[in-house]
C-alpha cells in the first residue's frame, strides 16, 4: 500500500469542490430563470478553497519553493499541465470575484468552469501513472469529475436562492446515484484484473475507510436528499468527510506494480 | 552491495534490489532471483512526468540520467515508475535513481553493480545485436509495458538437474 498522501488529499478535494461550485454557479446563474443567488460569497468560497488547496498542495513538495518550476514540462508532463490549469483557474476564478455584481458575466462565467473542467482533467491524467495499473486508466478523471459534481452541488446549496434549490437538490442525488454506482463496481472489476490490480481491490473491499465513506459519504447524503426534497444544511459537510475518506482511500489503497516483483502479474 | 559502495546511499534507499522469484513461477526457493534497478527505458516514464525536466536521456547510450539538483520532490516519477526504479531520498528530500554509472562508462569503465557481480548474472550487451534464443524481454515476475519499452533482456533460468541415489 501507499503513503496516505494528506497535502495531495487537501489539494484535489478542494480544488475538485471550487470546480463543481464554479460549474453549477454558471449553470444557476445563466442557464436556468429566476434569481442567481448569493454569487459573490460563492465566488469567495471558490477561491478561498483553491487557495488552501494550492497551498497544502506545497506540503507535498521536498522542496515548496520549487513550486513555480512545476510548469516547465508541458510538452509530456500531467502534472506541469494540471499546475498551469489550476493557475489559470484560481486566477479566472479571482477575476470573476472580483467583478461580481450580483452576478458574475456570463462569458467569464462559463469561461472559468470550461478551464476548471479541464484543469480536472489534467489532474486526472496526473494519477493515472502506469505504476499503478488499478489506476492507469480512465477512472481517476471519472473519481475527480465525480467528487466535482457532489461537493460542488452540495456546497451550491449554501448560496442558491428556494426557486433554484429543486434544479441543485436533482443534480446532487443524480451525483450521489452515479458516485455511489460507480464507487461499488470498481472495486469489483478490479478483483477481475491481474494479481496487482486485484490486490487494490481486495485492498478496497476490505477497508473500513471504503465502506465509511460508501455509507456516510454517499448513502446516508442520498437518503436525507430523496426524502427531504432538499439539501440539508448538514448534508455538504457529511458528504465533504466522505470525499476526503474516500481521497485517502484513492491513494493510499492502491498497489503499486513494483510490489509484486518476481511475482505472476 | 557494489552500488552501496559506489554510491553510499541513505539508509533505505536502494537503487538495484534483488527479488526472490516466486514459486508460482520458478518451483525452487531461493534459487533463482532478480536483481533489478533502473531500466533505462526507451520511452521512460519518469521523464516524460517530471514536471521539472529533472530527467534527459542520452543520445549515444540512452541512459536515462536523473539531475538531482533540479529536483522538488514531487514523487511524479516514483508513482509513475512501474518497476520502481525512481526512490524518495529522505534527507535530501529529493528523488533519485540508477544512474548507469554514466561517468563511469565515460572513463571506459563498467558499472559498479556489473563490475561487482561475481557470477557475471549482470551484463551489458546491445540490445540491437542481442539475439539469444534463451533471452526474453518480460520474463515471468517482471511487469509488461510495451509503451515504455524497458531496455532489459533476461536470460530465463534454467530448471535445477535432480539427483538422487539408486535404491
Amino acid at each position: 500500500m501507499s503513503e496516505m498522501e494528506l497535502p495531495l488529499v487537501i489539494f484535489t478535494v478542494l480544488s475538485q469542490t471550487a470546480v463543481g461550485l464554479v460549474a453549477i454557479s454558471a449553470i444557476r446563474q445563466h442557464a436556468a430563470e429566476g434569481p442567481a443567488g448569493s454569487v459573490r460569497p460563492e465566488w469567495m468560497t471558490a477561491a478561498l478553497l483553491l487557495i488552501a488547496g494550492l497551498v497544502a498542495s506545497l506540503f507535498h513538495l521536498g522542496h515548496p519553493l520549487g513550486a513555480s518550476l512545476a510548469i516547465k514540462h508541458l510538452g509530456s508532463a500531467w502534472l506541469s499541465r494540471e499546475a498551469l490549469g489550476t493557475g489559470v483557474f484560481t486566477a479566472l476564478v479571482i477575476a470573476g470575484l472580483l467583478s461580481a455584481r450580483g452576478r458574475v458575466n456570463a462569458g467569464l462565467s462559463f469561461a472559468a468552469a470550461v478551464v476548471g473542467l479541464i484543469a480536472l482533467f489534467f489532474t486526472g491524467m496526473t494519477y493515472s501513472p502506469p505504476g499503478f495499473p488499478a489506476l492507469n486508466n480512465v477512472m481517476p478523471f471519472v473519481f475527480f469529475l465525480l467528487t466535482a459534481a457532489i461537493l460542488g452541488a452540495g456546497f451550491a446549496s449554501y448560496f442558491t436562492p428556494a426557486e433554484k434549490m429543486p434544479l441543485i437538490t436533482r443534480i446532487l442525488t443524480v451525483s450521489l446515484i452515479v458516485g455511489l454506482v460507480v464507487y461499488l463496481v470498481v472495486p469489483c472489476l478490479w478483483l477481475s484484473g491481474g494479481t496487482v490490480m486485484r490486490q487494490t481491490g481486495l485492498n478496497y473491499i476490505s477497508s473500513p475507510l471504503y465502506w465509511a465513506r460508501i455509507i456516510a459519504g454517499l448513502i446516508v447524503p442520498l437518503l436525507a436528499v430523496w426524502r427531504m426534497k432538499t439539501v440539508p444544511a448538514w448534508a455538504p459537510v457529511l458528504v465533504l468527510a466522505g470525499e476526503i475518506m474516500g481521497r485517502i482511500a484513492f491513494f493510499s489503497l492502491a498497489v503499486h506494480a513494483s510490489a509484486n516483483m518476481g511475482g505472476i502479474y | 552491495m557494489a552500488c552501496k559502495n559506489q554510491y553510499h546511499q541513505e539508509n533505505g534507499v536502494i537503487w538495484r534490489d534483488v527479488y526472490e522469484l516466486k514459486e508460482e513461477i520458478y518451483p525452487h526457493r531461493e534459487r533463482a532471483f532478480y536483481s533489478l534497478a533502473c531500466n533505462h527505458c526507451e520511452n521512460p516514464t519518469c521523464l516524460n512526468v517530471c514536471p521539472v525536466v529533472a530527467y534527459y536521456k542520452r543520445d549515444a547510450d540512452g541512459v536515462v540520467v536523473h539531475e538531482q539538483d533540479k529536483c522538488i520532490g514531487c514523487g511524479n516519477c516514483i508513482r509513475s515508475c512501474p518497476y520502481g526504479a525512481p526512490r524518495y531520498n529522505p534527507v535530501l528530500k529529493r528523488a533519485e535513481k540508477c544512474s548507469f554509472c554514466w561517468q563511469r562508462l565515460d572513463d571506459g569503465r563498467k558499472p559498479a553493480c556489473v563490475l561487482g557481480c561475481p557470477t557475471d548474472a549482470l551484463q551489458i550487451v546491445d540490445l540491437a545485436e542481442f539475439d539469444e534464443a534463451n533471452a526474453v524481454q518480460y520474463p515471468a515476475g517482471f511487469p509488461r509495458y510495451p509503451a515504455l519499452n524497458p531496455s532489459v533482456s533476461f536470460r530465463l533460468p534454467a530448471m535445477p538437474k535432480m539427483i538422487r541415489r539408486k535404491l
